[in-house]
């Protein structure tokens, strides 16, 4: 398996020219880091969220959500109005570990090598050298990614999906965890180069993070007068802690009522007559995957229909496209979710179900199996 | 000019052309003459129910031919584009035209256009038909009067549905024109309009509903609904069933049929023979090919038995029915008192089972003395001694009657022939404008005779001759079925007809021969049926079975001094008795044909007499009299404990599920079983699970509900049982798969068992906190009639037609394509 996600190794290591270059790849990708047990990962994720809350007043959904998306190894997109807090947010789960942070901030004229890195020819050795670029790092904060070029954005998305930069016709791998945490602005569209529907489907959840209550505004208030927030974030796990958590993430099982339940939501987006665009099947295996790590953040290691449901908006919602109609009878992409969600029966057949687990124990087992490679 | 307008009228309203109508104007198609073809069903079929307030179906003909005519001509004027008011007018004209070639074709114009004389005509026959009204009693003769006013008022009735269908394009309200058709036989008939006559009228509304719904959708709905491949087969379901319905509900549920409201009976399709004038009813039930209302009856009469359940004495008017006399009626009690003595008597034994027989009228041996075993309340009539039900019937009666007869010779008749006295004036008053040829024929055949038995004896010897045959359907194909003096004269003229023809005839003439006289009616002897029937003091008796196909009526004279006797007039039915035989009055025997099959056998016949110790005393019977009076009592409590137990079977069956579900069973079921009885358990006290509802969302609405109580207070109990059961429902559903067990099967078991007991505990806790917050109504409600248990049923209920409605979709699907296709394209 490592073979296979380690597609550049034969490459790099016939390229002697580039002889600078350290390994960009962590130790962690040697080998596959040990599950954590259930005490510690609540511990951990306990700190985490406590130190994002501390900074961020009011915003502790949108702080879990992006906790979940980085376990379930996804990447998240910030989508608001100025001045609401996404990229404290972004910089405060980045802080809160202990792992190399890149912040890009984009622009029109920010080109694609600035992303991904570039092969400078060093004049002492005579060779050429490759600088990795801004996204050679743990997490990577894209902010304002819509003001980027198409160019720019597709950059991105090579490193995204793969988890790797090739330039040159070489490949680099990234750092694992790597999680592309982006921003991006609604309004003031101009002079901006929307996200293209591609690159918005490898973004696990795009979240809103709305206006904070009143108290929670005036508590702001009171404590980010003089210094910022930020400065008191101390780390409070390593990237190994995540790696770990990652790994507890992948090992939740996930029952097969539950699969059913996923893949009836997507059908039903794709059904849906209010919608042009459905869910993709690789939207399905995120919205899993985050159902996963939402499970595991409840201290459970098995997935709840109520999972699936908790994440669905944020999973779903920036990929799905409204039909023109829909869209002028003024529904949203969140609430035909919400309507598909509140139609969609879950079985509800348990004496059936308990028997037949019961009965075919030996039978699921490879099932379970098979969900903890997702 | 009207034959080609710009606007296309043919229908009033035209749905919009088709892409597959050509360009221009769309076809009229079949629609016409499907809608027509509909609304004669409708009128054709409400019209089958007017049978019973004419009499027999001479009058369908030219009913059926003036609605298809009418209907016909609508059809015609819409098929060539008329516009709507002359397609009215139209009917209109047709509905004259066959009216005047039927009713007035010798006074009409080439038969089809009425002149003044048919216009005098009209006047005698529109007058007719109301004297008709006015004087008769349903059912009336089939005169051509009625006949002509009933053709009318059905071809109106037709332009009527059909305007209310197409052009107002209101074709629900056509139903009311059906209505107004079979209010009549509902008001009029005593047996309620009848079941094909009320099948054939929904049949044929429901056929115009669809074809107004097939051809002219309502404009609002054209966009979807029009010609929606399900609705043709949604329609007929639904239809059939509500039809079928109808059928059946009046079957099950009380309706205003007895007590207070007698009136409702009326509405019952089926049709019930109370309150029957069973003059009317005789020749019908004689005609039924198979016999119904059976009655069984033991005896220890060494003679044939008559059963007579009423009797008729007044012969005035043109119909003839039993007279109540309800002012004089007393009520049953120990004793019926004949108010004669005779001298010489023998006292009779029966035990009658009424059976399916429903009449108000009860059927005795006569003359009864006592009657013992009957519910309900029963009134006799101290007249006639006929014994009728005043809130009851004879229905699945059971009863011994003690009845007795007087020993009767040819010689003791012979020698009454004193005046009578002693009898109430309605048995000897001589009918006004009695017909002359029945006065003419009692002068002829008894007029010469000396005593009243020699009168008598004549007048049976004359309507057992040659001359008269016994037919049941002469007297339908001459148009004097039924009873009344024009009838008796008729019967006279033609020489045939059945029971109640001989018995009016003889008890009229022996009436004009100043004897007393009145007409019996009730049941021939019967057949044997090979049974016994034990009476306690009287052994076993042979037991007989009538039916419907022996009903009989039979003239009863009174004679001073030995009281009512009754005849056999009637040929080739019945028993002649000994003392009418023509043997022991006439040298000559005659043609008499003694029905022998009829008489028990000879050898067998004097056996229970002799036997017959003392009788007992009616009244002083034991408790064993008839079998077992232990029986009502029997019947009583098992009814009462089946109606309990109908009562409280959606709580007996709740009470099983649950049972079933906390039966000790293994780990991993124990669980998800006390998951469904939580889920049935918060069904019941009125919060069902939403069907997109996940296990934690229902249980935690649950929780939050009032139902379930404050958590933290007392009901923290059942909130930790809720949260508990849920947590672990969820694990089992959709956690991994439970760790193999050890192996230690033991052990196992006790889990599995120590799992039940914990999901009762839960459970109790639960029910307890439910039903301390339930209100009364609610709580009773989930005891008695638990919403789980009624929502199942339902769904079986449902099931039949589920896949009965998958059957039409998968079987009927490319016909109804076709159709719809055919439709679709014209």
């Amino acid at each position: 398996m490592e073979s296979h996600r380690r597609t550049a190794d034969d490459v790099s290591a016939a390229n002697r020219n580039f002889a600078g270059v350290a390994e960009p790849v962590s130790h962690l990708n040697g080998h596959r880091p040990a599950a954590m047990d259930a005490a510690s990962f609540h511990d951990a994720s306990q700190r985490i969220l406590t130190t994002v809350n501390t900074v961020i007043d009011g915003k502790s959904d949108a702080a879990k959500l992006a906790l979940t998306v980085l376990l379930a190894q996804g990447h998240l997109l910030l989508e608001d109005v100025p001045g609401v807090g996404k990229t404290l947010l972004a910089k405060t789960l980045a802080r809160t570990i202990d792992c190399t942070v890149n912040r890009i901030q984009f622009t029109p004229d920010l080109l694609p090598s600035d992303v991904t890195g570039v092969s400078i020819y060093n004049q002492s050795s005579r060779l050429f050298e490759f600088r990795p670029g801004a996204v050679f790092a743990n997490i990577v904060i894209g902010d304002e990614i819509n003001r980027a070029s198409a160019k720019t954005q597709s950059a991105l998305l090579e490193c995204m999906e793969e988890h790797q930069v090739t330039v040159d016709g070489k490949s680099y791998r990234l750092d694992e965890p790597f999680m592309v945490v982006a921003t991006q602005n609604p309004i003031e569209m101009e002079g901006t180069y929307p996200l293209p529907e591609a690159q918005r489907d490898r973004f696990m959840a795009r979240i809103s993070m709305g206006y904070p209550d009143k108290d929670s505004e005036i508590e702001m208030l009171e404590t980010h007068q003089s210094a910022s927030p930020l400065a008191n974030v101390s780390r409070v796990v390593t990237a190994a802690d995540v790696a770990a958590m990652i790994a507890t993430v992948q090992q939740v099982y996930v029952s097969q009522a539950v699969k059913e339940y996923t893949v009836s939501l997507g059908r039903a987006t794709r059904e849906s007559p209010l919608l042009r665009l459905g869910a993709s099947p690789r939207s399905m295996l995120q919205l899993l995957r985050a159902a996963k790590a939402t499970a595991a953040l409840d201290g459970r290691d098995f997935v709840l229909p109520d999972d699936v449901v908790g994440v669905a908006e944020a999973v779903l919602a920036h990929r799905i496209i409204l039909d023109r109609k829909a869209a002028g009878a003024g529904e949203t992409a969140h609430s035909v979710l919400r309507g598909l969600l509140s139609r969609l029966p879950v079985t509800h057949k348990p004496a059936e179900t308990g028997a037949r687990a019961g009965a075919s124990a030996g039978r699921s087992a490879p099932v379970a199996g098979l969900s903890r490679n997702h | 000019m009207t034959m080609a307008p710009a606007r296309d009228p043919g229908t009033g309203r035209q749905p919009p052309p088709s892409a597959a109508a050509p360009a221009g104007r769309s076809r009229v198609g079949a629609y016409p003459w499907v809608m027509a073809g509909s609304i004669a069903v409708a009128v054709a079929g409400a019209a089958l129910s007017l049978n019973g307030v004419m009499r027999g179906w001479a009058w369908y003909w030219p009913v059926f031919t003036t609605v298809l005519v009418v209907s016909l001509t609508l059809a015609a004027l819409r098929a060539v584009r008329a516009q709507p008011l002359l397609v009215t007018a139209g009917g209109f004209l047709s509905l004259g035209a066959i009216l005047t070639l039927t009713f007035f074709r010798s006074t009409s114009f080439a038969g089809l256009f009425p002149t003044a004389a048919s216009l005098g005509e009209l006047d005698r026959l529109i007058r007719r038909a109301s004297e008709t009204v006015l004087s008769e009693t349903a059912p009336v003769a089939p005169n051509v009067g009625i006949v002509m006013v009933t053709c009318a008022v059905l071809g109106l009735a037709v332009i009527l549905v059909d305007a209310l269908a197409v052009p107002l394009g209101m074709p629900a309200a056509t139903g009311v024109g059906l209505l107004a058709i079979l209010a009549v036989p509902a008001m009029i008939k005593p047996q309620s309009v009848g079941f094909w006559g009320f099948t054939a009228a929904v049949a044929g509304y429901l056929l115009i509903l669809a074809c107004s719904q097939w051809y002219v959708p309502d404009a609002r709905t054209q966009a979807d609904s029009a010609r929606s491949p399900g609705q043709g087969r949604r329609a007929v379901l639904t239809g059939a069933v509500a039809v079928a319905a109808t059928m059946v509900l009046p079957l099950a549920i009380p309706g205003f049929d007895q007590g207070t409201f007698p009136q409702g009976s009326r509405i019952n399709p089926w049709g019930t023979s109370t309150g029957l004038n069973p003059m009317i009813t005789l020749g019908n039930s004689l005609r039924t090919p198979a016999g119904s209302g059976r009655i069984s009856y033991a005896t220890n009469s060494p003679t044939p038995l008559y059963l007579r359940s009423v009797t008729v004495d007044n012969f005035d008017g043109d119909s003839w029915g039993p007279d109540d006399r309800n002012a004089s009626r007393r009520p049953l009690g120990n004793q019926i008192d004949p108010g004669y003595a005779v001298a010489e008597e023998q006292q009779l034994v029966t035990a009658v089972d009424a059976g399916t027989f429903t009449s108000p009228y009860l059927p005795v041996p006569y003359a009864p003395e006592s009657v013992r075993g009957l519910e309900g309340r029963w009134t006799w009539d101290p007249a006639t001694l006929s014994i009728k039900g005043t809130d009851t019937t004879s229905r699945r009666q059971e009863y011994l009657v003690t009845s007795t007869v007087p020993k009767l010779t040819a010689a003791l008749l012979a020698r009454s022939s004193g005046p009578v006295q002693g009898i109430a004036d309605d048995f000897t008053r001589i009918p006004g404008n009695v017909p002359d040829i029945v006065r003419t024929t009692a002068d002829r055949v008894a007029g010469s005779s000396a005593t009243p038995y020699d009168k008598a004896m004549a007048i049976q010897k004359y309507l057992r001759s040659a001359e008269f045959t016994y037919s049941l359907q002469s007297p339908v194909q001459g148009g004097y079925d039924g009873n009344g003096l024009s009838v008796l004269a008729d019967f006279l003229n033609q020489k045939s007809g059945y029971c109640i023809h001989y018995a009016s005839a003889m008890a009229v003439m022996a009436r004009l021969e100043g004897i007393p006289s009145r007409i019996a009616v009730g049941y021939a002897p019967g057949r044997l049926t090979g049974a016994t029937v034990t009476v306690a003091g009287q052994g076993a008796l042979p037991e007989y079975e009538v039916d419907a196909r022996d009903a009989h009526a039979w003239p009863e004279l009174y004679f001073q001094g030995l009281g009512w006797v009754p005849f056999e007039p009637t040929p080739s039915r019945g028993v002649v008795p000994d003392y009418a035989t023509e043997g022991s009055a006439f040298s000559a025997p005659g043609s008499l044909e003694n029905n022998d099959d009829l008489v028990p056998d000879a050898t067998r016949a004097p056996a229970p007499a002799p036997s017959a110790a003392p009788l007992p005393l009616p009244g002083a019977g034991g408790p064993a009299d008839t079998g077992s009076p232990f029986l009502p009592w029997l019947l009583g409590t098992a009814a009462l404990l089946g109606a309990a137990l109908l009562a409280a079977s959606p709580r007996l069956v709740r009470t099983g599920i649950r049972a079933r579900r906390l039966r000790p069973a293994g780990t991993a079921a124990a669980v998800p079983l006390a998951w469904s009885e939580m889920v049935d358990l918060g069904t019941d006290y009125g919060l069902p699970p939403e069907p997109s509802e996940t296990p934690r969302a229902y249980s935690a609405r649950l929780r939050g509900s009032a139902l379930l109580g404050e958590p933290g207070g007392m009901d923290e109990a059942a909130h930790q049982a809720a949260a508990a059961l849920t947590a672990e429902f969820e694990r089992q559903k959709y956690g991994p798969p439970a760790e193999v067990p050890d192996g230690d099967q033991s052990r196992t078991g006790r889990a599995g068992s120590r799992a039940t007991e914990l999901a009762g505990t839960r459970i109790t806790a639960i029910e307890t906190a439910l039903r301390a917050n339930a209100r009364t109504l609610r709580r009773l409600r989930a005891l008695w009639l638990p919403p789980s248990v009624i929502g199942r049923l339902g769904r079986l209920l449902a099931t039949p037609f589920k896949v009965v409605y998958g059957a039409a979709r998968a079987g009927l699907g490319k016909a109804a394509k076709a159709a719809a296709r055919t439709w679709s394209t014209r």
